[in-house]
């Protein structure tokens, strides 16, 4: 597992994608409010179609085994293992396609405050991010081969962008877990 | 007074009673935020923060917990919902 991140310079030329102060705070009518860089947003907006195609990719793909993993380690198990991707796979699926189409939807309805965009979230809503915030630190992750050590970042790595990428969506994830918690 | 009510046991009841449970392990990962795992494992068991934080600790130090247990058809469930949550979880049976 990851520990929390501490603040350590993840590379990024960007700061303002960096600044690290809180971003989800308690809003109105159990909602939370996410206040985003005009980068960050563009960034999460990015997300959901990448993560479609992974989701209603081939099922070959190792991101998308980490995503629907199996449920009975056994190999001599096949035939129940087989049962129960067919019972609970379709809603999974589902679910995942769901949570898409919410922070979709939110995302979309950004409002300027100043130089920041912010967005008040529902308890639902705030599940779909949650989910899609993992969901696509699980794939970067699996396609980084990340480990439990922190990579040192050098700027020529051509996977250094997708690894600036998931450190910030790290920080962000565990910025709202600590919102919930 | 009335009689007491003859009670019959089910055979079946009798069977799950002293059969083993199943049991469902959830497997470190490097992906998963710490602070993120307590919070499913408090949001889909009830478990307590201290529960949720023991097993967690236990998960990211010994590599597994094993986090609920019960019938096949709850722990089918609660893998399920482990891996809606991004968790990398598994099922057995103790032999």
């Amino acid at each position: 597992m990851e520990a929390w991140p501490d603040g350590r310079d993840a590379g990024t030329e960007s700061t303002t994608l960096m600044a690290r102060w809180k971003r989800f705070r308690s809003g109105p009518n159990d909602t939370l409010v996410v206040s985003l860089a005009e980068e960050e947003l563009g960034l999460l907006r990015s997300l959901p179609e990448q993560l479609r195609e992974v989701l209603e990719g081939a099922d070959d793909d190792p991101a998308r085994s980490r995503l629907f993993p199996r449920a009975y380690l056994d190999p001599t198990a096949e035939s129940e293992e087989a049962e129960w991707q067919e019972l609970v796979h379709p809603e999974l699926l589902r679910e995942r396609l769901d949570a898409l189409e919410l922070i979709t939807g939110t995302l979309g309805r950004a409002t300027a405050q100043g130089d920041w965009w912010e967005i008040a979230l529902t308890p639902d809503e705030v599940q779909a991010w949650l989910g899609v915030l993992n969901d696509t630190r699980l794939v970067l992750g699996t396609r980084l081969g990340v480990t439990e050590e922190e990579r040192a970042l050098d700027p020529a790595d051509p996977e250094a962008g997708a690894y600036a990428l998931y450190q910030w969506l790290t920080w962000l994830q565990g910025d709202l877990v600590d919102a919930l918690l | 007074m009335t009689a007491p009510l003859e009670v019959q046991e089910p055979e079946l009841e009798e069977l799950t009673l002293t059969d083993k449970p199943w049991i469902v392990i959830v497997w470190n990962d490097p992906v998963n935020l710490m602070s993120y795992v307590v919070y499913v494992f408090q949001k889909l068991f009830g478990y307590s923060r201290k529960k949720a934080t023991r097993l967690m600790r236990q998960v990211h130090e010994e590599g597994k917990a094993v986090v609920s247990d019960g019938p096949i058809e709850k722990c089918e469930a609660d893998v399920a919902r482990l891996h809606a949550h991004g968790l990398w979880a598994t099922m057995e049976h103790p032999s």
